[in-house]
């Protein structure tokens, strides 16, 4: 009897996890930088999860708030900073891709109205396997030196 | 024995120009501040408020930063850094201290964008550019480094690489440190504290 009733509490545990793990994609810790005003570019950044069995790409991104949106990296060759497009930022198999000030970002460019702290912007992102995302980040003001300091997840 | 003088004089010749070279060979700039070598030095950039003078700054800590304003994240990073590390001194402190912000990229940044630009970060810093000529003078004697690179396919049209350094200048306008990039704000604060 509480065998039986162990096993079915156990399947409906598996079951009610089951489009959890449909989900293969998930973002954390997204923002968008707050920039002065009146300037043209921001960048947004998160970690993206994957909890699939294989790779997927982020292809392309769009947003309400700015003109274009692309994908970029930087490298840093020497100390000499090198900020490149790429056409796509790769999430590994049940893995996760951080996109971070120095690396890959999300760059917000023509941006239509100022990013000041507090606000919130929408980011839509599009994923080799044709979903997509659709986010509502806050606008964060970026305060270096501060990576590998952990947030709390939601 | 005219041939072996020639031949004497032709290996002195060489052996100086090897020497020059290897005296001159590009060094990152931290070696060649170790070295002894004097970087730095005086400049004047084009500000919101009419020239921007290094010189006028004499008797402050001046934190300088060269970038341009369209970077989303290196430069902004920097300056973050430092306005963060200037928060961690005493309000007397900081008002020995200013940031100059130079842009590289007169086409896209005015004087008047980059005062704004570099008063977002803190009130002591303000934001300057020049001619090219001079950016590239200034750029020369801090041992910096930039080249306008075109982003093809990309809305930017164009990036900028730059080394990423946040110079260190004394209260007598001497290059005192140059930091490597997203140095942490504390190690920065006692920097500053240092040369006050
Ligand atoms: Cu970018």
């Amino acid at each position: 009897m509480i065998k039986s009733m162990l096993q079915r509490s156990f399947l409906l545990a598996t079951l009610s996890a089951a489009p959890f793990a449909m989900a293969e994609v998930s973002v954390e810790n997204g923002y968008a930088r707050a920039v002065p005003p009146g300037q043209m570019n921001s960048a947004s950044f998160m970690i993206i999860n994957n909890s699939d069995a294989s790779d997927i790409q982020l292809v392309s991104g769009s947003s309400s708030v700015a003109k274009v949106v692309e994908l970029h990296t930087h490298t840093n060759e020497n100390g000499v900073m090198k900020m490149r497009q790429v056409e796509t930022i790769t999430v590994p198999a049940e893995g996760s891709v951080a996109l971070q000030p120095g690396g890959y970002h999300i760059m917000l460019i023509g941006l239509k109205t100022d990013l000041a702290e507090g606000g919130e912007i929408d980011l839509k992102l599009n994923f080799s396997d044709e979903s997509s995302k659709l986010l509502t980040l806050p606008v964060k003001k970026v305060m270096g030196g501060m990576q590998g300091h952990h947030h709390k997840h939601h | 024995m005219k041939a072996l003088r020639n031949l004497l004089l032709l290996t002195v010749f060489m052996l100086v120009g090897v020497a020059i070279a290897f005296y001159f060979r590009p060094q990152p700039v931290e070696q060649r501040i170790a070295l002894g070598e004097q970087l730095g030095g005086d400049f004047t950039l084009q500000a919101e408020n009419g020239p921007l003078r290094l010189e006028d700054y004499r008797g402050k800590v001046v934190l300088f930063f060269i970038g341009y304003a369209s970077c989303p994240d290196i430069c902004p990073t920097a300056l973050a850094v430092a306005s963060q590390g200037l928060k961690r001194l005493s309000q007397t402190e900081q008002q020995e201290v200013a940031g100059i912000f130079m842009s590289v990229d007169p086409k896209r940044d005015s004087p008047e964008k980059l005062a704004k630009y570099a008063g977002f970060f803190h009130p002591n810093f303000t934001g300057g550019t020049a001619d090219r000529e001079t950016i590239d003078k200034v750029v020369k004697q801090y041992g910096a480094f930039y080249r306008m690179v075109d982003l093809d396919g990309s809305a930017m049209g164009y990036a900028v690489d730059h080394s990423s350094r946040l110079y260190v200048i004394n209260k007598e306008g001497k290059l005192a440190k140059a930091l490597a990039h997203a140095t942490n704000p504390d190690a920065l604060a006692a920097e500053i504290r240092n040369l006050l």
